[in-house]
């Protein structure tokens, strides 16, 4: 493909946004930093989860952030709601669970098996799945959630062992450099993979493919119009987002030890959609906001009243009722009006002499 | 070779199974085609129907009363949500509406919880007789089922080519727009809409109720088919929905004859098939949304 020649004509046919990426990714140490700050800033703020709350919690949120990225990407640049991202959780639950109960004992080999289970899984589905309209796009996902389940629980009963699910904690090898048997090692490494999951989605963003997506959301027409074919671009992005969620699944049943078929119960369908929905959807910290708040919410929910599923439902449907920015879309010009309001007066202060 | 017996009844409780999907499948069809909104909180007042049904068979004894009384909660239910929640999101996004109508279906089924509580409760079937065709005892109560959604279906066909308040529907389901420039209030048609489509997943909660255990997940349970079906038959389209209804019900009841992990495996399979085939289920349309 001609890069290049692609590069012009879309500048050309005014893609806005494109322009924008392209002028605001340049060499000086200046954008170099303007790329990293937000970066550095959603995890020390991870960082800080990690001082002030309890261990579980803070890998709980780490994860869910990653498995949320995923869903973040499908549906803020490509433009794809899916229902069925516990499929792709359990594909990658189940990679890594098979491994680690029948094979083997090194967790880093299990959580390689997982992606490699995403990828296969997500490319053999996705090929079928990305033709479709929007709308069946959703449906059919969330069918795959629940045939999954099934599958688990009660088809492939002989190897899952069903509901009870596959046990391994205590098999798992302690691992040479990180120590992925034990919870604060492990968040470390958790810690690290979301960096580094974040860091790519950011370099992808910027990239001409992260473009292409952007552009296949908005007007399909036009993209095959400069000679790009809709469907390979989102077959890739499926694929990378829905083997980002076999990642989480991996890392999820190497964290708890043990994977069973409620990980993709229905009811657990549109929890990474809510969370995205929540952080705000397309924004990059999207996800770690969304997940934070979301997991605790129902953690604190949960601990005061038993009936969690009363008001996580009804608040979901305030949520969407109050706005669909999200946490991270409402709250940003909030905070950079009263940035500016705290930071005006100090202008003033300092060249209100002369103004006055 | 399976004999014929149990042929003859496995059909007989795809038949009925189907039914139940047809029911239920019916009111996601008209709310997509005519409001373009997935409304997934179907699945709750399909519970609802089934718990008031229970409910009301355990004070008066009768069950039939039961049905009408769950359908006519499942219809209030189901006005009240529309009033309170979609009037707001009609202009939103498609997608948009289908995580609100999830919050719907988790908030209800914390409600029912807290009415109900967490036991699954059995409904007795109200009438046990059995007739005898070609040599197989078959409960009347699933022949009952299958009557009741075939009335369904020539009701709501009858319904949407004589009254005037249907031909507006059907109009609306090819173009809101022009429906609104004769003048009709669409508001109104979807109010009205969404009312049935809840009454009658109301009357299948309610119908079915005897046959399963009524438990506060029991909308879950059905999901994953009820998707299937709107899916195979094409979204919006009733003559669609009515035969991947029995389509999938038949599927499901002799897969499990001949081999029971198939039940929920093969109508997935046909699903992808079909999916391969045409992108837009056997009846839907091939427009975009608008």
């Amino acid at each position: 493909m001609a890069c290049k020649d692609w590069r012009q004509k879309v500048q050309k046919q005014s893609f806005r946004r494109v322009i924008e990426m392209r002028i605001s990714t340049g060499n000086s140490a200046m954008n170099v930093l303007r790329w990293w700050w937000g970066l550095l800033l959603a995890f020390a703020m991870l960082a800080l989860v990690r001082v002030f709350l309890p261990l579980p919690f803070a890998n709980e949120i780490i994860l869910f952030s990653i498995y949320a990225m995923g869903c973040n990407f499908l549906l803020g640049r490509v433009g794809f709601i899916s229902f069925g991202q516990p499929a792709y959780l359990a594909v990658g639950a189940y990679g890594a669970g098979f491994y680690l109960f029948y094979f083997g004992t090194n967790a880093y080999v299990g959580i390689l098996f997982g992606i490699v289970a995403g990828i296969i899984v997500s490319l053999a589905v996705g090929a079928l799945f990305v033709r479709l309209r929007s709308d069946y796009f959703a449906l059919v996902n969330l069918a795959l959630a629940v045939i999954i389940y099934y599958l688990m629980q009660k088809v492939l009963a002989n190897i899952t062992h069903g509901d009870n699910g596959l046990w391994f904690l205590t098999t798992i090898a302690s691992s040479p450099v990180l120590d992925l048997s034990r919870p604060d090692q492990f968040f470390i490494f958790a810690f690290l993979v979301a960096f580094a999951i974040w860091a790519f989605y950011k370099y992808i963003d910027d990239s001409i493919f992260g473009a292409c997506c952007l552009a296949t959301k908005i007007n399909e027409d036009k993209l095959t119009f400069l000679g790009y074919s809709n469907y390979s671009i989102r077959l890739v992005a499926f694929v990378i987002a829905n083997t980002t969620a076999a990642l989480a699944g991996a890392m999820y049943a190497v964290y708890l030890g043990f994977v069973s078929p409620e990980i993709t119960s229905a009811a657990h369908a549109p929890e990474p959609v809510v969370v995205t929905i929540l952080g705000g959807a397309g924004t990059l910290y999207g996800p770690i906001v969304g997940s934070l708040a979301y997991i605790g919410m129902k953690d604190l929910i949960s601990k005061v009243v038993g009936n969690w599923e009363l008001i996580i439902g009804f608040g979901l449907v305030f949520i969407m009722l109050a706005g669909e920015r999200g946490i991270c879309g409402t709250l940003a010009p909030l905070l950079r009006k009263a940035f500016s309001r705290v930071a005006a007066p100090t202008a003033a202060t300092g060249v209100g002499g002369k103004t006055r | 070779m399976i004999d014929t017996q149990l042929l003859i009844s496995g059909v007989l409780f795809g038949l009925s199974l189907g039914s139940i999907f047809f029911l239920m499948a019916i009111g996601l069809s008209l709310c997509f085609g005519l409001m373009r909104i997935i409304s997934l909180d179907q699945l709750l007042y399909y519970s609802i129907g089934a718990y008031i049904t229970y409910s009301i068979s355990v004070v008066t004894g009768n069950l039939w009363l039961g049905a009408i009384g769950g359908m006519a909660a499942g219809a209030i239910a189901g006005l009240a949500a529309e009033r309170l929640v979609y009037l707001r999101i009609y202009e939103r996004d498609i997608t948009f509406t289908m995580i609100t109508s999830f919050g719907i279906l988790i908030g209800g089924v914390g409600v029912i919880k807290y009415f109900w509580g967490l036991v699954p409760r059995p409904v007795e079937v109200p009438i046990d007789v059995q007739i005898n065709v070609l040599g197989t005892q078959i409960p009347v109560y699933r022949l009952i089922i299958v009557a009741v959604a075939v009335l369904v279906y020539i009701g709501i066909r009858t319904f949407l080519n004589r009254t005037i308040i249907g031909k507006a529907m059907r109009a609306g389901i090819e173009n809101v727009e022009h429906v609104e420039g004769l003048g009709i209030n669409v508001y109104r048609l979807f109010t009205i809409a969404f009312a049935i489509a809840a009454g009658l997943s109301g009357l299948a909660g309610g119908l079915y109720a005897p046959l399963i255990m009524v438990d506060p997940q029991m909308g879950l349970d059905v999901l994953a088919f009820v998707f299937m079906v709107v899916i195979i038959g094409g979204l919006g389209s009733i003559k669609g929905t009515l035969i991947s209804s029995f389509l999938v019900g038949q599927v499901v009841s002799l897969g499990s004859l001949i081999y029971a992990p198939l039940a929920q495996m093969a109508p997935f399979a046909i699903m992808l098939l079909i999916l391969l085939v045409r992108p837009t289920g056997l009846f839907g349309s091939p427009l975009l949304k608008r």
